[in-house]
């Protein structure tokens, strides 16, 4: 119980700032927020697949395009009450979860890796193809648009509730469970895990949260969802995030989502690489560097600073 | 990685017996195939222009399918960036043809500095996460695609640029049918790149310790065989065959752009696995297969639509993966647990 | 990758530290992203010195644009209009700032560029932003929040229906295009045939979305009764790579088509045109006008396309066809010192170059009229008025036009036939033609 309480309040302690920024951020600075809290939903989702059960996914992005069209069309058709469609994109994202969890079963490390790419390329091409019901190129419009203050407190609000959701998942049966799976299949069957159901299920969850954070990426994009928006950049945007905040552990996930969160949005004042040049030279050498000189994130770097502070 | 080994040296060292033993079958129809494909061309235009075309881009998604094998045996990774090197490459080469050289020069040059470039990446990037696992040395990939994405376009600008012609603008007439020299220009310098790769492999001392060093790595340590040197070479000889790849993708695609590769890389993956990611023949034949039938299934079967052709050959991907996991020619057994 | 277990013991260090890191990335969050704050000001964008305006282009290339950054040159025309109008003392003494924001042709970028532009940027106007998609992304947004989103560098009927008539649930009275629209460029192309080869066996290669249905809609409402003229159509996606695109063609050539209609992107049409020299084929070829500048038919002519008469269409001047106007000399002047980077590419006949300096004239003329002490409402009455005869870069004869009608600033095309080969050029012929409703 000791180790829970100062963990216990570094959360009270965001929560605060959370709740307290608004009062303080331009409009312009809480979308960017915002931005933050969509990427924090995308990265923790992610990081319970990767981090925790040690299955890649370069995919991810495809299930945010599968939650995002869910909230345009859902709102154009049938003008569902926003929210109810974020609840609905997770629900629908969990579904096709499970479905590319079956086969991916099959595929281990630089398969599933290949198999989710696959997956990634293939589903933002599926609205041109069926372009009557979803649009096509053109994309889709939600019947509302939401104001940033709304998109701020309705992300983090979700953002709360899914981390806390996934803190109990990771701390209990699941969660050894996943652990089990990810350390060692071969251990993991030999003391009674059925592999095939919680493989499948981590990947349900973690395109669920894929899901929720598309539907609030489409309302950041004034309800408007395209199939340029998802392309394989987003995907990979996600696995930047989750390697810089570190696999495998909560702790840094808030930092890798600020990270891709933001860099998009301050890349255009990059020093001399500027403009998109700018996001991508820093996306792409920062992961490597990470990979490189924290294997663990930016969660192991307070490990070793923890360290560090004992010696 | 939960994977067992069944290859076999011997099965390596000849390449003949390796299709030959165990998948007549499949060398069966592949002859249909063919047999198939020149029925076709003799009974129409359209179908003949659409074959040679699509065997030409099929031999540049073969080639940079093949450096992915390279890799792969090698050291058991995807390199997610092996498409975006390969563009890289050839910006180089149309910065040297910018500053004098011939094509063909810079041509050669470029399959020089690919092999540096391959080398050193593989010794500064991957060496050190190489053995941490696989989602590590993915994402350092990864990592390498993006920022070769935006050097790139730092360096040389987004713009379209354009490259001489390497093969003249002329037209073959082949029994009344157009061809432009270009598609069989580009089938032959690839083949004869993959043939030299090949024969490297085959026939010389240095071919011999790679495989060795990719198959069993203890083993030819003990021999004496300098296994990390190995695995960067084949780092570097990747490069090099995706160094001619991106050379002639250029032609087909008519410019230079920073995209240059992404569409190309997508199904070069398809036919790796098609082929068994761990047979180089295989990722050959399975470029050459990918690029004809889609040329011809867009053009012949109304419900596939060019939209769709991606996802296509992305089901084919997973259901070869389901079926026969090892691909066309792969000896490999991935056993579930 | 696996987590190392954590030691057991003093955890209060690691938990401040935790505390400490949670806290300072929120704070690095808070410093980065809080710097401006929103100052109040009757309107937006103008100050007694200065008046600030903006735009999103695809300046570099994003995953599947197709060389859509080879409009990139049109902000830089406008800017150098600017930078002209600028040194000759402004429009009423208030110099003009033009932010140009780089948004790939990816809708979610241009709304994160947009939103940046009105919020942090405080711009007057959003004014020739470049693409279908991301003008719609963005469009309603700037009609709520009342910022005119004008003189849009895309020719989709959208920007005309919508001021009278709800699109997507409202009206957009604060969006415009310029440009003459694409199914009226099309009813001239089935025009074209019907006079010039009435027994022509079309052949249609356009783009699979709305930009290239249009087209492919406006040239069989202009074909009525011989719309069986049309023997086969192909469609491309809009992310698909030049050699994909172009292969189209050969099905085209093998459905019996003698005539090439092209309705596609830069890239496409490329590819397109050098695919159909590539397999032999010389159809008499129509080429939409997004595709028809001459840096993009030089570079079809580099891919090895043979151009010579092809047909497409123009509403802007030529610097290289009609170089003794004095439009095109002003023109140069503007470029070679308010934009010398791009003076290569102005002598290689950059039509996009020529667009530009032809919006920044239509803007400043329309800021001129919206008065001393323009607000976002007087230039939209401004814009919704316009009555713009000598417009120097426009085609000469030419009228940008704007009534409670007439919602389409552009209306009048002309006919241009490819000379010359590799190296050639534009001609234009016959007379200027009504393209309007």
């Amino acid at each position: 119980m000791r180790r829970q309480i100062p963990a216990l309040t570094s959360l009270l302690v965001v929560a605060g700032v959370l709740v307290s920024l608004p009062f303080i951020l331009s409009d312009y600075n809480i979308s960017l927020a915002a931005q933050v809290g969509i990427f924090f939903i995308g990265v923790l989702g992610l990081n319970i697949l990767t981090g925790y059960t040690g299955q890649i996914s370069i995919g991810h992005g495809a299930f945010m395009c599968i939650g995002g069209y869910t909230t345009a069309v859902m709102s154009r058709d049938h003008h569902t009450s926003l929210v109810v469609t974020m609840l609905m994109a997770f629900a629908i994202c969990f579904v096709v979860g499970l479905l590319v969890g079956l086969p991916a079963l099959r595929f281990s490390g630089v398969y599933l890796a290949l198999v989710t790419f696959a997956f990634a390329v293939s589903v933002p091409l599926l609205p041109l193809q069926w372009s009557t019901f979803l649009g096509g190129s053109g994309g889709v419009q939600s019947a509302k648009t939401v104001s940033h203050l709304w998109l701020y407190g309705v992300t983090w609000a979700a953002s709360a509730v899914l981390f806390v959701l996934a803190w109990l998942i990771l701390r209990g049966r699941m969660g050894r469970a996943f652990r089990a799976v990810r350390d060692s299949e071969l251990a993991a069957v030999a003391s009674g895990i059925e592999l095939p159901v919680y493989k499948t299920v981590a990947f349900g969850i973690s395109a669920a949260y894929a899901g929720v954070a598309g539907s609030l990426f489409v309302l950041a994009t004034n309800g408007f969802a395209q199939p340029s928006e998802f392309g394989v950049f987003l995907s990979l945007q996600l696995l930047v995030g989750a390697a810089i905040a570190g696999l495998g552990s909560l702790w840094g996930i808030l930092v890798g989502a600020a990270f891709v969160g933001l860099l998009p949005a301050v890349s255009g004042s990059v020093p001399v690489v500027g403009s998109a040049h700018g996001r991508d030279v820093v996306f792409g050498a920062a992961v490597i560097l990470v990979m490189l000189l924290l294997p663990d994130g930016f969660a192991g770097l307070v490990a070793r600073l923890r360290r560090l502070g004992e010696a | 990685m939960a994977t067992a080994e069944t290859s076999r040296l011997d099965g390596l060292r000849s390449r003949g017996a390796a299709l030959g033993g165990a998948v007549s079958p499949v060398v069966l129809l592949l002859i249909a195939g063919a047999i198939g494909l020149l029925i076709g061309c003799l009974r129409s235009d359209v179908f003949a222009q659409l074959t040679v075309q699509g065997l030409a881009i099929g031999s540049v998604y073969g080639s940079l399918a093949l450096a992915l094998v390279l890799v792969y045996r090698a050291t058991h990774v995807i390199n997610f960036a092996q498409g975006e090197l390969a563009m890289l490459t050839t910006y180089i080469a149309w910065q040297l043809i910018q500053w004098g050289l011939s094509y063909w020069e810079a041509f050669a040059a470029t399959l020089v500095i690919a092999f540096v470039l391959g080398t050193v990446l593989q010794v500064t990037l991957l060496r050190p996460v190489q053995h941490r696992s696989v989602i590590a040395a993915v994402i350092v990939t990864v990592g390498l695609f993006i920022l070769i994405d935006g050097v790139v376009s730092w360096i040389w600008g987004s713009e379209l640029k354009f490259m001489p012609p390497p093969f003249a603008r002329t037209n073959y007439d082949v029994g009344g049918v157009s061809i432009a020299r270009l598609y069989p220009g580009i089938f032959v310098v690839v083949l004869i790149s993959v043939l030299l790769v090949w024969a490297l492999f085959r026939f010389t001392k240095l071919g011999l310790g790679m495989r060795a060093a990719a198959l069993r790595p203890q083993a030819a340590a003990f021999a004496g065989v300098r296994v990390d040197r190995m695995l960067a070479i084949g780092w570097g000889l990747a490069a090099v065959l995706g160094a001619v790849a991106g050379l002639m993708a250029e032609p087909s695609q008519f410019f230079l752009d920073p995209t240059l590769m992404q569409p190309i890389l997508v199904y070069a993956f398809a036919a790796a696995v098609l082929g068994g990611l761990e047979s180089p023949a295989g990722a050959v034949v399975g470029g050459l297969i990918i690029g004809v039938s889609l040329n011809l299934l867009i053009q012949y079967v109304p419900a596939i639509s060019s939209t769709l052709q991606t996802p296509v050959a992305f089901a084919v991907l997973i259901i070869v993966l389901l079926i026969k996991p090892s691909g066309l020619f792969g000896h490999r057994t991935v056993r579930r647990v | 990758m696996i987590t190392k277990p954590k030691s057991e013991g003093a955890y209060m260090p690691v938990n401040r530290k935790k505390l400490g890191a949670l806290i300072g990335a929120l704070l690095v969050t808070a410093a980065i992203a809080g710097t401006a704050a929103a100052s109040h000001r009757s309107t937006p964008g103008v100050t007694s010195k200065k008046i600030v305006i903006g735009g999103t282009f695809p300046l570099t290339e994003g995953p599947a644009t197709g060389g859509a950054s080879l409009y990139k040159t049109i902000p830089f025309a406008e800017q150098a209009y600017y930078a002209y109008v600028n040194a000759k003392g402004g429009v009423f003494h208030r110099q003009i700032d033009d932010i140009i924001a780089d948004d790939q042709y990816t809708p979610s970028e241009t709304v994160q560029q947009t939103t940046k532009l009105v919020e942090q940027d405080h711009i007057f106007a959003d004014v020739g932003s470049l693409g279908t998609a991301p003008g719609l992304s963005t469009w309603g947004y700037l009609n709520q929040h009342k910022v005119p989103q004008v003189l849009l560098a895309t020719g989709d009927a959208y920007w005309g229906n919508c001021v009278h008539h709800a699109c997507g649930g409202s009206t957009k009275p604060y969006t415009m295009g310029w440009q003459p629209d694409y199914p009226g460029e099309a009813k001239l192309y089935a025009k074209y045939i019907l006079q010039h080869k009435p027994n022509a066996k079309i052949g249609v290669l356009y783009q699979g979305d709305a930009f290239g249905k249009n087209y492919l809609a406006g040239l069989r409402t202009g074909l009525g009764s011989h719309k069986n003229m049309i023997v086969a159509t192909q469609s491309y996606n809009a992310g698909d790579s030049p050699n994909v695109a172009g292969a189209h063609v050969i099905p085209l050539k093998a459905a019996g088509a003698d005539t090439l209609v092209i309705f596609a992107t830069p890239g496409a049409a490329i590819g397109a045109l050098a695919t159909a020299t590539a397999i032999g084929w010389s159809p008499l070829t129509l080429l939409g006008n997004v595709s028809a500048n001459r840096i993009f038919m030089l570079k079809a002519g580099q891919s090895g396309a043979s151009l010579n008469g092809v047909v497409s269409t123009a509403y802007v001047a030529s610097q290289t066809a009609q170089a003794n106007l004095p439009g095109m000399k002003l023109a140069k002047s503007i470029i070679d010192k308010y934009a010398p980077s791009l003076s290569q590419e102005f002598a290689a006949g950059d039509g996009n170059l020529v667009y530009g300096l032809a919006v920044g004239w239509t803007f400043v003329d329309a800021l001129k009229h919206a008065g001393k002490n323009p607000t976002r409402a007087s230039l939209m009455h401004a814009l919704r008025t316009m009555d713009q005869k000598n417009n120097p870069f426009v085609y000469p004869g030419m009228v940008v036009k704007t009534s409670k009608k007439r919602t389409f600033p552009m209306e009048q095309l002309i006919f241009e036939k490819w000379a010359g080969g590799a190296g050639g050029d534009w001609k234009t012929t016959g007379k200027i033609l009504n393209s309007g409703h």
